[in-house]
């Protein structure tokens, strides 16, 4: 049996209207296997895995079930064969408890026709609960959980289902380091079962970590078939972009830093922070790193004017900012929030709104909005961040995650904003798409402009910025100047000891 | 492993106050300002006279949870009257009466349901448009006046009592009975929340959200043709602008009630007592002789104290 996989697909191939998104791709899964699936946006990972749910119809190829070949012809075809997908947007019910999301669909009937039978949801939904180790009571509604949690009740309700081969499209994305952890612990737990797992990421270090077979995508075509002890992480980033890719991306010398920009004193805040006290020069990207939760985000929202601080102060070139969000961004700050799809842009509009939307006031004095100045606004932000769009007309919502990045970005610098605070700015952002953003990034400060950037890719701060503060638990616990900037330091100041 | 999550601001129990606060409060001003307000006769008028409202506002809970809204309910209501009234002058059938009373509701609510399931028109559209229908074809059947000869058998619905308890009350109480088995013990119920709360979760399960969606509103019209009786019986005559308003206190005492119209995050105890809080309200307000304009204002108020209560408390 060793031999013979659980799932097996055969020269996929799929062709959408001008694209073809698969070409004569194959791909087997075995029985109590992690197998990571890589590669840019684009490659062909989530088409792949909606014909392995039957979402979408292959053009050519065939597919086999522990080696005898079946046809996978709708979802409820691929649930036969227990395959399950866990995406990123939950299909949970907020106001239904966690068992009745799980059997969702499947209740059992009560004692009377027409009833269901809610203790006996309760009791099974229990069960399938404890077999995942998820130890909390299934009466509590789902909308009071968290990311990770719901993410459970999406793995328990596959597994209801009798799932045998579970799908997880980059299910890291939105966990703290903490979840996570109790997410992997899940994971090993499901192997030892036998269920087989596809497991899409962008996270290196997850690939490796958790990984017994990587496959590549590019383009459409299968690069590579892995094992990770034989491969290095070099390998693995020049197979997905085609391209060697320094993934340390090197940063070019930086101006001296000019005078202080941005000024926090003793910042302390109902959401969870207290005494913060940070400085970022003009011409200096400034790290704040820390664990997800160690209130990295509440500080920049806090500094930003959009939450309530109890004590403290602000200084934004000396002078100190009324802790209104109209105040801060008439005064040049900028914060570029973690979610750029529901918190930075206006997904429906066009890039050319987009851009011009924070500038308003400036383009526009006379309060009357003259198109023709907007557009050609809108064009020269375009072309110097090289925002790849056929026209500032096309809606941002089309565009790619990089380049709806870049949007948001170019919104800022439209409105002149000289102190940035990034939030994640990497987040869901393929590896060549990163670099260009760490350029941009590179390009502002050179401009003069002053930058406070959180992310929880320690690399990528040690990599961008001239100094750090690390976080723990609401308190700005060490700063790190350039030449003790190292991964290892980081996480030794943000973890608790 | 990980916590048990546990908050008191997720219980529907949290919401308990912004409802019954109100309730306390109206309760007390208008028991220390009227004499007549805390008398035992009173209280059993304001209940009596709470039903027709709770008919209605039990379906609409269940459309508001579905991020839908009904505004046609008030219309239906005074349609179907009419046409149970017209029916039982014409063949002296309580029965039949009632029944094509129910089948207006059936009508109107299948409509609504099909045009917003199938035909995806926006439920406030779609049930401003059968508002307009039912309103008109009230007023083109009667041609503006009353229809009369009740006769008693139906009029009793309204004044009889069993126990000493008045029959609408008895009939509300089961009607609340029946929501609440169907809200909280019916697949239809559990897929009311998902409706609201997220559809993509329904299609996944392979539940047709068309088909929910059109029994929702079926629901609503049904109801509303019951509570035709209940009007016809109080009014002992059906008129054609009887109904007027009333998916405006309807949906006042749900959102009174602490029902939310996103999320699919809805509470059937919490109508219960925002209907009583609007039945308080207009009762109190009789008693002080404020004239009836002014009590919608006053209505339109509590809507706004109370969800203005719930909202200081989710804030902390």
């Amino acid at each position: 049996m060793a031999d013979v996989p659980l799932f097996e697909l055969r020269g996929i191939s799929k062709e959408f209207p001008g694209v073809k998104a698969l070409d004569d791709v194959s791909f087997e899964i075995r029985a109590g296997e992690v197998h990571m699936l890589v590669g840019e946006n684009g490659a062909g990972k989530s088409t792949l895995m909606k014909i392995l749910c039957g979402a979408y119809h292959a053009d050519r190829g065939s597919f086999f079930h522990n080696g005898e070949p079946v046809t996978i012809h709708d979802a409820g075809a691929a649930r036969k064969f227990g395959i399950a997908v866990i995406f990123q947007d939950f299909t949970l019910v907020p106001y239904l408890d966690i068992a009745q999301n799980i059997f969702l669909g499947r209740e059992f009937p009560g004692r009377l026709p027409g009833l269901i039978d809610r203790r006996r949801i309760h009791a099974e939904a229990t069960r399938v609960l404890d077999m995942i180790g998820f130890d909390i009571d299934p009466g509590v509604p789902v909308h009071s959980l968290g990311v990770a949690q719901q993410q459970m009740v999406e793995i328990a309700k596959a597994l209801s289902q009798d799932a045998r081969i579970l799908v997880m499209d980059e299910p890291t994305a939105a966990l703290s380091d903490r979840e996570t952890e109790l997410l992997f612990a899940m994971i090993a737990r499901l192997k030892a079962k036998g269920v087989a797992i596809i497991y899409i990421s962008h996270r290196l270090s997850e690939v490796f970590a958790l990984g017994d077979r990587i496959t590549v995508l590019r383009d459409g075509h299968k690069i590579a078939d892995l094992l990770p002890a034989e491969t290095t992480p070099d390998q693995l980033v020049t197979l997905m972009v085609g391209r060697p890719v320094d993934t340390t991306y090197t940063r070019p010398s930086r101006p001296t830093p000019g005078a202080v920009a941005l000024e926090v004193k003793n910042l302390s805040g109902p959401s969870g922070f207290s005494d913060v006290n940070l400085t970022v020069r003009a011409g200096e990207i400034v790290g704040l790193c820390g664990l997800v939760g160690s209130g990295r985000t509440e500080v920049a929202r806090a500094i930003y004017g959009a939450d309530r601080v109890t004590s403290g102060e602000i200084r934004l070139f000396g002078e100190r900012i009324g802790g209104s969000v109209e105040d801060s961004t008439r005064r040049g700050m900028a914060l570029i929030p973690e979610n750029r799809k529901t918190q930075g842009l206006a997904l429906a509009r066009s890039v050319g709104d987009n851009i011009v939307l924070a500038g308003l006031r400036k383009l526009f004095p006379s309060g009357i909005f003259i198109p023709r100045r907007a557009a050609k606004a809108a064009r020269a932000i375009i072309q110097k961040l090289r925002i790849a769009t056929p026209s500032p007309r096309r809606a941002v919502a089309t565009l790619s995650g990089g380049n709806q990045q870049k949007v948001v970005i170019g919104k800022w610098l439209h409105a002149e904003a000289q102190v940035f605070i990034f939030d994640e700015p990497t987040r869901g952002i393929d590896v060549g798409a990163k670099a260009e953003i760490f350029r941009l990034l590179d390009g502002l400060v050179h401009n003069g402009a002053a930058i406070l950037m959180i992310s929880s890719e320690q690399i990528e701060i040690v990599h961008i910025c001239d100094r750090a503060y690390v976080m723990r638990s609401g308190r700005v616990v060490g700063e790190l100047p350039h030449s003790e900037l190292t991964e290892a330091n980081i996480v030794r100041l943000g973890i608790h000891q | 492993m990980s916590p048990r999550v546990f908050s008191l601001a997720t219980l529907p129990i949290a919401r308990v106050p912004g409802v019954a606060i109100v309730l306390v409060v109206l309760c007390a001003v208008f028991g220390l300002t009227s004499s007549g307000f805390a008398t035992p006769a009173n209280i059993t008028n304001i209940l009596t006279q709470s039903t027709i409202l709770l008919l209605l506002a039990l379906p609409m809970t269940v459309i508001i949870m579905t991020e839908g809204l009904d505004l046609s309910i008030g219309a239906v209501l005074t349609f179907a009257s009419i046409v149970l009234a017209v029916t039982v002058v014409t063949t002296g059938s309580p029965t039949l009466a009632f029944l094509a009373a129910l089948a207006v509701g059936l009508c109107f609510g299948l409509g609504n349901g099909v045009l917003i399931a199938v035909f995806d028109i926006p439920p406030f559209i779609t049930t401003l448009g059968t508002l307009g229908i039912a309103q008109g074809l009230s007023l083109l059947v009667t041609d503006g006046q009353s229809v009369v000869g009740i006769p008693r058998s139906i009029e009793a619905i309204y004044s009889a009592t069993a126990a000493g308890i008045p029959l609408p009350i008895i009939i509300a109480a089961l009607a609340y009975f029946v929501t609440h088995v169907l809200l909280y013990h019916t697949r239809f119920g559990t897929y009311v929340f998902a409706l609201g709360g997220n559809r993509e979760a329904l299609r996944v399960a392979g539940i047709s959200v068309r088909g929910m969606l059109i029994r929702v509103y079926v629901f609503g019209g049904l109801m509303a043709g019951f509570a035709a009786l209940l009007m016809t019986a109080r009014l002992n005559s059906a008129h054609p602008t009887a109904g007027i308003g009333m998916e405006f206190d309807a949906i006042a005492a749900v959102a009174v009630g602490g029902t939310s119209f996103e999320r699919g995050n809805g509470w059937l105890l919490g109508t219960l007592l925002g209907v009583i809080a609007v039945g308080v309200l207009r009762n109190g307000l009789n008693l002080l002789a404020v004239p009836s304009s002014a009590q919608v204002a006053c209505i339109g108020a509590l809507v706004i104290v109370a969800l203005f209560i719930d909202g200081m408390r989710a804030e902390r």
